[in-house]
C-alpha cells in the first residue's frame, strides 16, 4: 500500500527583491501535523515533489502554541496562525504564501514591524514612575480587569491588519491591534493619564478614521478580541477629544 | 577599534509596506468625519425629503406640482439648495470616490458578511453617484425649468421615465441609494461610538434595515405614479393644487435639521 | 567617561526586566534578541507568579515562601539569593500590578492569589491562564517607552553568537550576526547580561518555543564558562503530545480541582465519560493523600509514568493518562482556564470541558545553567546572566509558578550588578579582542558555508532529541546514559560532513539553525554526563538504581567546564549554601 502523503504548494521568494514563485511538495503524512510540521519536514527533506532539491523554507515561527503572534501566513486564501492549521482540516493542495500586506523577507517570513511602530506612537504603555517600591497598584475591580484583558491577549500577529481592506499602501491605516491597545491603556487607571496624548495621535492620518468597519479584523482575530467595539468606542472617544480641542485649546 | 559604532541591519526598512501611523498629524481625521457626517445631514435629511416629496406623486400631477412648488417657496431657497445640497453632495460623493478608491477589497478571500457590506457601500456609492449627475443635469438642469414651472414636474418626470431603460436605471439607482444610506447610517452610529457593542449593533441594524426597506418601498411606490395606469399622459403643466400645502411640515423639518 | 554602555542579550522577562533596570538608573542598552521581544518565550508561561502577600488570611510568609522553593528544589539551590528573591516577590508583584498588568481580582479589587504545586497557600497571581504572556507585555511596553526616549536600541533578528573577551579574559562586548544580511559583527559594551531562556531543544520536542535551544549559554561554556547543574531538566507531567512539539497543559488545570486518573484494567475501550467512578484509578489522590492532583512537578511524572510503564494502564495502550475537568462547572472553567482549554482544543480538537483530556509527561524546564555568583556574575568578568539561563533559583526541582518571579528578580538584579561593574571597569587592553573574535566567527561560518557533506542538520537534530528524551529526562540509567553520551559524540562527528542545502547570504534560517546546533549538541553531552555522575536521586533528577538523596556526596553544584583540547566537558563540584535550613528529606 503506497504511503498517505499530503500535497502542499508553497509561495517561495529568495530575497525581498527577488520574484516569487510556487513550489509543490508531497510530504508523508503523520496523524496530528500541522502546516509547521510540514515545514520541519521539508527542513529535514529538502526534496519536492519534482524530486529536486530546494531549500528548506524560511518563515518565522516559535511558541507553536498560538500566543507568540510568529507564524501568521495566508493558508488556502486566509491569513492564519500556521502552527494552528491541522493539516487534516485543510483542502489539499495546500497552498501557502506570506502575508500580502507586509515587505517579504524572504519566502514565508515578512517584516511586521510597523506595528511596533504603532504602538510607540500610541504610548502603548502604563508610564510608571519607576521600578522601585511604590506599594501596592491601584484598585482594580475584577469587571474592569474582564474588559482590559480580552485586550491584553492581543499577540501583535498582525491578522487583523492583513485581512483589513483598509490597511495598505494608501492609507496607511494604524490597523485595529493598535486601536485596541488604546483602548486598553486608556481604561487602566494609571494608564489614563496619556488618554488625551493617544486620542490625539489616533486622529493624525492613518488613525481610527481610515476604518470602514468591513469587521474583518474580529472575525479573522485568532485571540478574538473584541477589536469592532474598541474601534467604536476609541473613535468616540477621538471625536470628543478633537471637538474639546476645538473648543478650548 | 573595529566594533561596530553604526548599528546596522535592524535599522534597514525593507522597502515597502505599510506607513506606521502620523500621530497627531494631517487633516484626514476632520474631511473623514466631515463625509460620515454629511452623509446623514444634509444628504441624508435631504434624501427623507426627497423620497417624501417624490411620494406625493401617488395624489397625480396637482399634488406633486404643489410639493415642488411648497419647496421652491422656502426662504432662501437657492442658498439651501446649494449649501444644503449641491456643496454637500458634490463632496460626498468626490470624497466617497477618494475614500473607495483607497480600500483594498478582498470580500474574495474573506467572504464575509461585514466585508460584502464594506463592499457593497463602495458600489452602492458608485451606482448612486453616476445616477446623480444625469439626474441633477437632466431633470434640474435640463428641460423644463421647475423651480419657475413647478407645476410640469409630473410630466416632465413621466417623459424621462416613460423610457423603460431610464426608468430600470431609476429602480435600480432608488434601492442603491435607500441601500447606501440605510447602512450608512448603521456604520455612522458604529463608527461614532453610537453602538459599540455587539448587541447595540445587530439590533441597530434591524431598524436600519426597517428604514431601508420602508424607503425603497417608497421610492418605488413613487416610480410607479408616474408609469402607472392612474396618472397616464399628466398635461404639461398643471396648476398646482392648493390644498396639499398644509402636508409638508415634515419636510420642513427635515430641512431644519 | 560615557555612561556605561550595556549589551543584554535575550528579550523575554530576564532580559526585559535588566534592560528597565539599567534605562531607569541611566545606563544605555543595547538589546539583541532572536525573534521581536514580544514574541520571546516567556509568553508561555501560562500559570501565574508567586508572591508570598498573605491577602488569603493563611499567614503566609516570605519565609515560608523560601521554605517551599528550597524544599522543592531538594536544597540544592543557594538559599542566600533565594531567600532574597522570595523576599522581593511581594514588591515585585506590587510593580506588575503598577505597570498594568490584569491579574484576576478579588471583589474587592485586590490582587487574587490561587494555590498550584508544591505548596499548602495561595499564593500564585494571576492573569486568565496567560500570566507569563501578561507580564512579558507589560514589560515589553515599559521598554518599548525607553525605546521611544533612546534609552534603549533594540537589535531584533539578530543573534548572539559569541562574547567578546579581551586578553585578561575579560568581557568587552559579544559578536551577532544578523539573520537577515548574515552579516557579523562585534558590538563592544561593558558588560553584558544573558538571558536567553532554556535549552529544550535538545530534546527535540519540548514544551519550550523554537527559539530555547540553549545556543548562547553553549557558546559560552565553550568560552570558558562554568555552567552549572545541567543535569536538572524539569520534565512537565501534563503536556499535550503535538507532531511538531509537546504542548503544555497548565499546572492550573490541576489547581483549579483537575483530577488525573486511568482506567482500572488495561484496554478498556469504553468512551472516558462512560467509564464509572469505580473502575476509575485516581492514583495520584490514592498514593498522595495530603497533596492529591497538586503534588510537584517530579513527582506527578514519576507516578504517570509508573503507571503507564510499569502498571501498563496507559490509555489505549498508548503512553497517555486522563487529566480530567469535566466535573468542574462550565463557566468556572471559562473563567479561570479558558486559554488553556483553547489551546487543547485548538490543537487536538476535543473540547476539555466535555471530553478528558489526554496528557503525558514532556520536557519543560531548564533549572541548570550558566553558572552565577550571587550578583548574577559568571565566572567571565563582565558577563552576567538571569532567567532560565542561569541555574541558581531553582535546586534540583523548580515550583510552579517561581520562574516568572526568577525571571524577573534576577533580571532586577543583574541589571544594577552590570551598571555597577560597568562603572568600575578600567579601559580594554587594544581592541578588546573584537577583531580577534570576529574572524574566529567568520572563519566558523566559512566553513560551514563550504561544507559539502552528506548530514542533514535538521535529522541529526531530531535524533539527538529522540536520544536524549529516551534516556536523560524523567527515569535515568548509567548505562544508557553513557549509550547517549557515545551517540551525541557520534553526532559531533557527523555534523563535520554536514550537508547545508541553503548556501544564500540571506535570511539563511537553516544555516543559523545549523550553528544552533553544533551548540546543542556541545551542551547535550553536559547534561548527560552531569546526570552520570549525579549517582543519586534528587528533585527531578531520578535514577532507579539510586533511589535516595546523598547529600554527602551530592549536597554539591555540578560545574562543568569546557576542554578544549579534549572538546568536551570536565566536572567539579562546589558546596551548596544551606546556611539557612537545614536540609530535610523531601517527602510530599
Amino acid at each position: 500500500m503506497a504511503e498517505k502523503t499530503i500535497q502542499i504548494e508553497i509561495k517561495r521568494q529568495s530575497s525581498p527583491d527577488a520574484a516569487a514563485t510556487w513550489e509543490k511538495f508531497e510530504l508523508p503524512w503523520k496523524p496530528g501535523m500541522n502546516v509547521i510540521s510540514a515545514m520541519m519536514e521539508i527542513a529535514s527533506n529538502p526534496v519536492n515533489a519534482a524530486g529536486n532539491e530546494t531549500t528548506p523554507v524560511a518563515y518565522d515561527s516559535n511558541c507553536l502554541e498560538e500566543i507568540c503572534g510568529s507564524c501568521a501566513m495566508v493558508i488556502n486564501g486566509k491569513a492564519r496562525m500556521a502552527c494552528s492549521a491541522l493539516i487534516d482540516k485543510l483542502e489539499q493542495p495546500i497552498r501557502v504564501q506570506p502575508l500580502t500586506k507586509f515587505p517579504v523577507v524572504r519566502d514565508l517570513a515578512v517584516d511586521r514591524s510597523v506595528l511596533f511602530e504603532n504602538l510607540k506612537a500610541v504610548k502603548a504603555w502604563v508610564p510608571v514612575d519607576g521600578t522601585y517600591a511604590l506599594g501596592a497598584g491601584p484598585r482594580i475591580f475584577p469587571q474592569q480587569q474582564e474588559v482590559a484583558y480580552p485586550l491584553s491577549n492581543c499577540i501583535s500577529c498582525t491578522i487583523c491588519m492583513e485581512v483589513c481592506p483598509q490597511f495598505n499602501d494608501a492609507t496607511g491605516f494604524v490597523g485595529a491591534a493598535t486601536i485596541a491597545q488604546v483602548k486598553l491603556f486608556n481604561a487602566h487607571p494609571s494608564g489614563k493619564v496619556l488618554k488625551e496624548e493617544r486620542l490625539r495621535a489616533l486622529a493624525g492620518d492613518g488613525g481610527v478614521q481610515e476604518c470602514g468597519f468591513a469587521q474583518n479584523c474580529v472575525q479573522a482575530c485568532p485571540k478574538q478580541l473584541p477589536l469592532t467595539e474598541a474601534i467604536s468606542d476609541v473613535t468616540r472617544d477621538v471625536i470628543l477629544q478633537q471637538v474639546k480641542d476645538f473648543l478650548t485649546v | 577599534m573595529a566594533t561596530a559604532t553604526q548599528p546596522a541591519g535592524s535599522d534597514r526598512k525593507l522597502a515597502g509596506g505599510v506607513e506606521p501611523l502620523r500621530a497627531g498629524k494631517g487633516s484626514s481625521f476632520l474631511w473623514r468625519k466631515l463625509h460620515s457626517l454629511s452623509g446623514v445631514v444634509p444628504i441624508g435629511a435631504f434624501l427623507l425629503e426627497h423620497i417624501l416629496s417624490n411620494f406625493e406623486a401617488l395624489k397625480g400631477p396637482a399634488a406633486y406640482g404643489a410639493q415642488v412648488k411648497f419647496l421652491n417657496s422656502l426662504p432662501l431657497v437657492r442658498v439651501l439648495e446649494i449649501g444644503l445640497i449641491f456643496i454637500p453632495l458634490a463632496f460626498h460623493a468626490l470624497y466617497g470616490v477618494y475614500i473607495a478608491m483607497r480600500g483594498k477589497g478582498n470580500v474574495i478571500y474573506y467572504p464575509w458578511a461585514g466585508n460584502w457590506m464594506y463592499m457593497t457601500q463602495r458600489w452602492t456609492g458608485y451606482v448612486a453617484f453616476a445616477y446623480i449627475i444625469q439626474h441633477v443635469i437632466r431633470q434640474r438642469f435640463m428641460g423644463v425649468s421647475l423651480p419657475e414651472h413647478p407645476g410640469a414636474a409630473f410630466a416632465k418626470v413621466q417623459m424621462e421615465l416613460s423610457n423603460p431603460l431610464m426608468l430600470a436605471v431609476y429602480a435600480v439607482a432608488m434601492l442603491a441609494v435607500c441601500w447606501h444610506f440605510s447602512y450608512g447610517i448603521w456604520l455612522f452610529a458604529a463608527k461614532w461610538g453610537i453602538t459599540p457593542g455587539e448587541r447595540a449593533r445587530k439590533r441597530f441594524g434591524y431598524v436600519c434595515l426597517a428604514l431601508g426597506i420602508g424607503l425603497a418601498a417608497m421610492g418605488l411606490a413613487s416610480l410607479y405614479a408616474f408609469v402607472g395606469p392612474d396618472y397616464k399622459n399628466a398635461p404639461a403643466d398643471v396648476a398646482p393644487a392648493t390644498s396639499s400645502l398644509a402636508v409638508p411640515s415634515i419636510e420642513t423639518y427635515a430641512y431644519v435639521v | 567617561m560615557a555612561a556605561p554602555k550595556i549589551i543584554v542579550v535575550g528579550g523575554g522577562l530576564a532580559g526585559l526586566a535588566s534592560v528597565i533596570k539599567i534605562a531607569e538608573a541611566g545606563g544605555t542598552v543595547d538589546l539583541f534578541s532572536i525573534v521581536p521581544v514580544k514574541r520571546s518565550h516567556s509568553v508561555c508561561a501560562q500559570g501565574g507568579i508567586n508572591a508570598a502577600k498573605d491577602l488569603k488570611g493563611e499567614g503566609d510568609t516570605t519565609w515560608k515562601h523560601f521554605d517551599d522553593t528550597i524544599y522543592g528544589g531538594d536544597f540544592l539551590a543557594n538559599q542566600t539569593p533565594v531567600k532574597a528573591m522570595c523576599e522581593a516577590a511581594p514588591g515585585i508583584i506590587d510593580l506588575l500590578d503598577r505597570m498594568g498588568v490584569p491579574f484576576n481580582r478579588t471583589a474587592e479589587g485586590l490582587l487574587d492569589f490561587r494555590r498550584f504545586g508544591g505548596t499548602l497557600y495561595q499564593r500564585t497571581a494571576f492573569a486568565g491562564a496567560t500570566t507569563g504572556q501578561q507580564l512579558l507585555y507589560a514589560l515589553d511596553e515599559q521598554v518599548r517607552r525607553y525605546e521611544a526616549e533612546g534609552k534603549v536600541k533594540k537589535y531584533e533578528g539578530w543573534e548572539f553568537l559569541s562574547a567578546v573577551l579581551d586578553s585578561n579574559g575579560v568581557s568587552r562586548g559579544i559578536c551577532a550576526m544578523n539573520l537577515r544580511s548574515m552579516e557579523l559583527k562585534t558590538f563592544a559594551s561593558d558588560a553584558v547580561i544573558i538571558c536567553t531562556g532554556g535549552n529544550g531543544a535538545i530534546f527535540g520536542k519540548s514544551t519550550n518555543s523554537v527559539v530555547c535551544t540553549g545556543s548562547a549559554q553553549s557558546a559560552l561554556y565553550q568560552q570558558g564558562a562554568f555552567y552549572a547543574n545541567g543535569e536538572f531538566i524539569q520534565v512537565h507531567p501534563t503536556c499535550i503530545p503535538g507532531e511538531d512539539k509537546l504542548r503544555l497543559m497548565s499546572e492550573s488545570a490541576r489547581g483549579e480541582g483537575g483530577r488525573v486518573w486511568v482506567p482500572r484494567t488495561a484496554g478498556d475501550k469504553r468512551v472516558a465519560k462512560s467509564i464509572p467512578e469505580a473502575d476509575r484509578w485516581y492514583f495520584l489522590e490514592e498514593w498522595y493523600p495530603k497533596y492529591g492532583n497538586l503534588v510537584p512537578r517530579d513527582v506527578a511524572t514519576r507516578a504517570i509514568h509508573k503507571v503507564v510503564y510499569e502498571h501498563g494502564l496507559g490509555i489505549d495502550g498508548q503512553p497517555m493518562v486522563y487529566l480530567d475537568l469535566t466535573h468542574i462547572d462550565k463557566a468556572t472553567l471559562n473563567r479561570k482556564l479558558e486559554g488553556i482549554l483553547e489551546i487543547y482544543e485548538k490543537f487536538v480538537g476535543d473540547d476539555p470541558r466535555e471530553v478528558p483530556m489526554k496528557i503525558f509527561p514532556g520536557m519543560h524546564y531548564t533549572m541548570g545553567g550558566l553558572w552565577v555568583d550571587y550578583n548574577q556574575m559568571t565566572n567571565i568578568p563582565g558577563i552576567f546572566a538571569a532567567g532560565e539561563a542561569e541555574y541558581q533559583y531553582h535546586g534540583a526541582n523548580r515550583l510552579g509558578a517561581n520562574s516568572l518571579m526568577s525571571c524577573i528578580y534576577g533580571g532586577f538584579q543583574a541589571g544594577p550588578n552590570a551598571l555597577a561593574y560597568a562603572k568600575s571597569l578600567t579601559a580594554a587592553p587594544g581592541d578588546g579582542g573584537a577583531a580577534h573574535e570576529l574572524a574566529r566567527q567568520h572563519e566558523i561560518n566559512e566553513r560551514l558555508m563550504k561544507s559539502s557533506g552528506t548530514e542533514n542538520p535538521f535529522k541529526i537534530w531530531r535524533e539527538l532529541g529522540e536520544e536524549m528524551t529516551k534516556n536523560v529526562t524523567v527515569i535515568r540509567y548509567n548505562n544508557r546514559i553513557a549509550e547517549t553520551d557515545n551517540k551525541i559524540v557520534d553526532l559531533l562527528g557527523r555534523f563535520k560532513n554536514i550537508n547545508l542545502s541553503d548556501k544564500s547570504q540571506w535570511a539563511n534560517t537553516s544555516f543559523a539553525f545549523t550553528r544552533q546546533l553544533y551548540n546543542m549538541l556541545q551542551i547535550s553531552r553536559v547534561v548527560a554526563q552531569g546526570a552520570a555522575l549525579r549517582d543519586e536521586s534528587r528533585g527531578a533528577h531520578y535514577k532507579p538504581d539510586f533511589p535516595e538523596r546523598n547529600d554527602e556526596k551530592f549536597l554539591k553544584t555540578t560545574k562543568a567546564t569546557f576542554a578544549p583540547d579534549a572538546d568536551e566537558p570536565r566536572f567539579e563540584f562546589e558546596a551548596v549554601d544551606t546556611s539557612l535550613i537545614t536540609p530535610r528529606p523531601r517527602k510530599y
